[in-house]
C-alpha cells in the first residue's frame, strides 16, 4: 500500500471528485423535479451557472496547460542555445 | 471502421439526438422538468467523466503497492553507478 502523503493526496482527490459529482448531479438532475418552494433551492445557484462554471473552468485549464507547455518549450530552447 | 470513426459516429448521433430534443424539432411535448434536465446534459456528462477520471487517479495513487526495499536497493545501485562512471571520467 502507498504510504504517507501519497495516501492522503489520493484519498483527498477521491473525496473531492465525489463531492463535486454529488453536488453537480443534485444540481442538474434532481433539482428540476423538486418543488420550486422547497428550501433546498437556496443552496444552489441559478441553473445557467451549471453550464457556465464548468465551461469557464475548462477554458482556464486549457489556458494553464498551454502556458505550461510554452514555458517548458522556451526553457528547452534557451538551454539548447546556451550549449551551442 | 477505425476506432476514431466509431467514436465520432457515436458522438454525432448522440449530439444530433440531444440537439433535436432540446430545440423541439421532433415535435414532442416534453414536460418542463424533463427539458430542464435535458439541456445541460452534455456539460453534465463531461463533468462526470472528469470526476470519474480524477477519482480513479486518486484511488490508484492511494492504493499503489510500494516496494520500499526494492526502492532503497535501486537508489544505492544508482549511487554506485554514478560513482563508477564519475571515476571513468563521465561528467554529470
Amino acid at each position: 500500500m502507498a504510504t504517507g502523503t501519497d495516501q492522503v493526496v489520493g484519498l483527498g482527490l477521491v473525496a473531492v471528485s465525489l463531492i463535486i459529482f454529488t453536488y453537480y448531479t443534485a444540481w442538474v438532475i434532481l433539482l428540476p423535479f423538486i418543488d420550486n418552494q422547497h428550501v433546498i433551492h437556496k443552496y444552489f445557484l441559478p441553473r445557467a451557472y451549471a453550464v457556465t462554471i464548468p465551461l469557464a473552468a475548462g477554458l482556464l485549464l486549457l489556458l494553464f496547460v498551454g502556458l505550461f507547455i510554452t514555458y517548458v518549450m522556451l526553457k528547452n530552447q534557451r538551454v539548447t542555445k546556451k550549449t551551442q | 471502421m477505425t476506432k476514431l470513426a466509431q467514436w465520432l459516429w457515436g458522438l454525432a448521433l448522440l449530439g444530433s439526438t440531444w440537439a433535436a430534443l432540446t430545440m423541439g424539432a421532433l415535435g414532442l411535448e416534453l414536460p418542463s422538468s424533463c427539458r430542464e434536465v435535458l439541456w445541460p446534459l452534455p456539460a453534465y456528462l463531461l463533468v462526470s467523466a472528469g470526476c470519474y477520471a480524477l477519482g480513479t487517479v486518486g484511488y490508484r495513487v492511494a492504493t499503489f503497492h510500494d516496494c520500499e526495499d526494492a526502492a532503497r536497493e535501486l537508489q544505492s545501485q544508482i549511487q554506485e553507478a554514478r560513482a563508477d562512471l564519475a571515476l571513468r571520467g563521465l561528467r554529470f
